[in-house]
């Protein structure tokens, strides 16, 4: 195992009251050659200032493009233990949701097949099994099979769709975004599977504006719920709170973004055709102010984090949609959306950047949505909610400029 | 049909393959084709794939397609 005198910079990350992932693997390393080895390779790294992985190469056990990333030592004269280091990404259940004896059985089979090492969960969401050989990855994956697990999405393809916990624990979700995420899973499987896409693709489902997966940052396609019609006030709880203490024109109406309600003292009155259902003040109270009764979805487009071009957060195409099983409407939309991103997207372009590329005028013709006035980010801004050239009639001579 | 598709994008591959080249995106594969539909050609690289003549390779963010023969050894 690896000791202080051969790790000297990781075992200063040990230091200090929080957790300390090379403690992890130096518990790992008791067992396992291959935690050493990481280890010592890290530690090499840490000394020259520069990463000894080589990326890419090998995508999937048979049948699959995705569900496994890669890696190699670019020193495996040094540390033979870490020659193939590959990672599988393994689809995790909706919301994160296990039982105790879900979680044994899935670090059994990593224990039997890789270093033991795990990241639960990815930033993808997929439970990250860190460390294999080439030779375990099919055993490996079929004792996951068998267990119930399937591998996740990597590469150019739908990368694993994740949802909140929704209705699962929450009772601010306007969908069902459990149910949503696992029938878009089943639907798409061959996305996820078989890499055809011009780039990664994510979908991510929030049942409240709250968007605890921060879906709006994050995916391709976006899913919000959101209801309509007005938020239900209890006046008499809505005074409980300001008795408590609240201070309800500071922290509700002031911070309200866009000012729709007022706060007399005794009374709490909202405005709800100026709210945007930020959920705010409902954050605040409640147990005073629940969401309007009819429930559904806001469906957003194109975020994406900084990688070819800068970082761009979703943008509303579809203000209100219902969600009701077998989500036909949202499932049609996705697959007209992605045959527009395949047919005109450059290689690893997104389908944010394509929009942004193309114009949103062009995209929402494409798939057949009408812009709407919930579209538009700033007045005069939005070049999509201009007319066709062919609707407009120009004076003899006049071409568009 | 679908045979014949098969054969000309083999074919297309050890063409596009003879220089240093020999990773290719499914974008490529569909742009050496205009006449043909995407989808049909995206089957048929599909079944190319599942017989092991053509190989996916990925960097784990990007995914590319090379001809079995020109897959890298490990």
């Amino acid at each position: 195992m690896a000791n202080n005198s051969e790790t000297p910079l990781l075992d200063q990350l040990e230091e200090g009251r929080w957790p300390s992932f090379v403690k992890e693997i130096k518990q790992a390393a008791q067992k396992k050659p291959m935690a050493e080895d990481l280890l010592r390779q890290l530690e090499l790294s840490y000394k020259e200032k520069i990463g000894h992985w080589k990326h890419g190469g090998i995508v999937g056990v048979k049948g699959y493009g995705g569900g496994v990333i890669g890696r190699y030592s670019d020193r495996p004269d040094l540390f033979p233990n870490v020659q193939a280091f590959h990672t599988l990404r393994v689809n995790h259940p909706t919301g994160w949701f296990y039982k105790t004896d879900a979680l044994r059985t899935l670090c059994d089979i990593w224990d039997k097949h890789g270093s033991g090492l795990t990241n639960l969960h990815g930033s993808t969401g997929d439970a990250i099994l860190l460390g294999t050989t080439t030779e375990h990855l099919q055993p490996c994956f079929d004792d996951l099979s068998n267990a119930g697990f399937d591998l996740g999405g990597s590469g150019s393809a739908l990368r694993t769709p994740s949802a909140c916990v929704g209705p699962g624990r929450c009772e601010w979700a306007c969908i069902d975004s459990l149910d949503i995420c696992n029938s878009l899973t089943l639907e798409f499987q061959d996305e996820i599977h078989r890499p055809m896409f011009p780039y990664k693709f994510k979908i991510k489902i929030s049942a409240c504006a709250n968007d605890c997966v921060a879906a709006i940052a994050r995916a391709d396609l976006t899913v919000i719920g959101t209801w309509k019609g007005n938020i239900r006030i209890d006046q008499k709880e809505v005074a409980a709170y300001a008795d408590s203490g609240l201070d309800i024109q500071k922290e509700v109406c002031n911070l309200c973004p866009t000012h729709c309600m007022t706060w007399n003292g005794k009374e709490l009155k909202i405005y709800d055709e100026d709210c945007t259902r930020c959920m705010h003040c409902i954050n605040l109270m409640p147990k005073a102010l629940r969401q309007g009764e009819e429930k559904g979805a806001t469906i957003l487009i194109g975020a994406k984090a900084p990688i070819v071009e800068g970082a761009l957060l979703s943008w509303v195409i579809v203000p209100f949609m219902k969600m009701e099983p077998p989500y036909e409407e949202l499932k049609d939309l996705i697959i007209k959306i992605q045959d527009w991103w395949s047919e005109n997207a450059r290689s690893r372009e997104r389908l944010g950047e394509l929009i942004k590329r193309m114009s949103m005028r062009k995209f929402l013709r494409a798939v057949g949505l009408p812009p709407v006035p919930q579209m538009i980010k700033a007045p005069r801004t939005n070049p999509y909610v201009f007319f066709w050239p062919e609707e407009i009639n120009r004076p003899e001579g006049k071409e568009e400029k | 049909m679908k045979d014949d598709l098969k054969e000309r994008i083999v074919e297309l591959f050890r063409q596009k393959s003879k220089g240093e080249k020999h990773f290719f995106y499914i974008r490529d594969v569909v742009k050496w084709l205009p006449d043909e539909d995407r989808r049909m050609v995206q089957d048929a690289v599909k079944e190319l794939l599942d017989e092991e003549i053509l190989k996916y390779w990925s960097t784990g963010s990007t995914t590319y397609l090379v001809l079995a023969e020109h897959y890298p050894k490990e």
